[in-house]
């Protein structure tokens, strides 16, 4: 199996298993209208977007209002088809309720859906002082562990150095796993620092881990600049290009993602 | 006797159809408005279809790339109060052609807000005038779908292109 193989094959476990985690274990709820809205919500939760989900999901809001999951889940499709302003009210409501399990979610979603890099520092930064002991979890779509999706929006937002240290920090803990761009992301903000040498490390680390086009795309780069031969990067860059090895995003478009045009620009 | 038995459960029925719900068949469904939507015509009535609902996700010939290229062609005017997002969401057809095109448009915080109408014109012209969608193949029929784009906007700029 190659390492592509294994990179979606990871990818499909970790979506069966945050589609489990998104159902409810309905016999912990003590309140018998709780625990009907619950299973309302299990079971309509998988018709998302629907007139009838939406209902179902108001039905039971009516029964538990205090029950978080519910506007979350109800404001799931308003987010992903652009109507932010009434996502934003549900999922602000989901956040009231309960923080310590949305707001790691909204903090992504800002960044993810509207590049609020602004808002989801906030909501990060939020969590970090609840979780103490500093695992925060990961961006809903599994790419990236928390702390690493904040060091994104700080190099977003101009902050590098800031970046750097928080990647750095965050790989050196002995419980992180190994994120699918980490160490991509740490290598393109070295780049733009002008630490080549350091950049290189990452893109390589990244290579071993499992390639992709625009990983190969900066280390022709890093070649061009040091007056390397780099065009056969440069091919390699665009083969996998056009074989699909690129970074994905059924939804919205990765953090440095680099077209194919700009490859060929090179 | 028996008809008249039957009155109060037939009036119940109709009254129970005639319930109208506050949501439409499928959040962020997009009614035809021959005004405003003139000669665009969906393949299917079966509209409810999104961007995303395939593994090919956002779909256009020179991939986002070329809306980023062309939007800096475009000249803004600074305005320091203008900050916040502007989001068009739109269908394209089974020939990828697009139309129903309807705006949202909110502040930094996430509340509705209205910018200057030079500059939604300026982004409702320059969505509309977008050409190479690319149709979805969805069990090997070409369908309508839903796309939206999102342009934040910064200063009156528009800063960032989305999805």
């Amino acid at each position: 199996m190659d390492k592509f193989q294994k990179y979606y094959l990871s990818l499909l476990v970790l979506v069966i298993y945050s589609n489990l985690q998104a159902q409810v274990n309905c016999n912990t709820m003590q309140d018998d209208n709780c625990k009907k809205a619950c299973e309302i919500f299990n079971y309509w939760s998988e018709f998302q977007g629907s007139r009838v989900s939406q209902e179902k999901l108001d039905e039971s809001i009516g029964l538990c209002p205090d029950f978080s999951n519910v506007y979350m889940e109800k404001a799931v499709p308003y987010l992903k088809r652009g109507d932010f302003i009434t996502w934003k009210i549900l999922i602000d409501k989901a956040v009231e309720l309960e923080p310590k399990k949305h707001l790691g979610y909204r903090g992504w979603c800002k960044y993810q859906f509207l590049r609020d890099y602004k808002g989801a520092i906030q909501d990060i930064e939020a969590l970090e002082k609840i979780y103490t002991t500093g695992y925060l979890g990961y961006s809903s779509n599994g790419d990236y562990e928390l702390h690493i999706a904040k060091a994104i929006c700080y190099s977003a937002l101009g902050q590098k150095e800031k970046a750097v240290s928080i990647i750095e920090n965050q790989l050196a803990k002995k419980d992180h796993n190994i994120g699918f761009f980490d160490y991509y992301q740490l290598g393109v903000t070295y780049f733009e620092l002008g630490k080549y040498d350091k950049a290189l490390q990452n893109f390589e680390k990244q290579s071993k881990q499992y390639d992709f086009a625009e990983n190969i795309y900066y280390k022709s780069k890093v070649s061009k600049i040091r007056n390397k031969d780099y065009l056969d990067l440069k091919k390699l860059a665009l083969r996998s290009y056009d074989e699909g090895k690129t970074m994905k995003d059924g939804y919205t478009h990765h953090f440095n993602k680099v077209y194919r045009a700009q490859i060929e620009e090179l | 006797m028996s008809v008249l038995f039957l009155i109060p459960l037939l009036i119940n029925c109709q009254s129970e159809k005639t319930v109208v719900s506050k949501y439409p068949s499928h959040v962020g469904d997009l009614e035809f408005d021959k005004k405003l939507d003139g000669d665009f015509k969906r393949c299917s009535e079966d509209g409810s279809y999104q961007y995303y609902n395939d593994s090919k996700g956002f779909q256009i010939e020179g991939e986002k790339n070329k809306i980023i290229q062309e939007i800096q062609k475009l000249k803004f005017k600074e305005s320091k109060n203008s900050n916040g997002y502007i989001t068009i969401r739109f269908v394209v057809n089974c020939e990828g052609k697009t139309g129903i095109f309807r705006m949202e448009q909110m502040d930094s915080e996430y509340k509705a807000y209205k910018f200057d109408e030079t500059l939604s014109s300026q982004m409702l012209n320059f969505t509309q005038n977008l050409k190479g969608w690319i149709p979805k193949e969805i069990d090997g029929i070409k369908r309508d779908y839903y796309q939206y784009l999102t342009y934040k906007i910064v200063h009156g700029q528009v800063s960032e292109i989305l999805p």
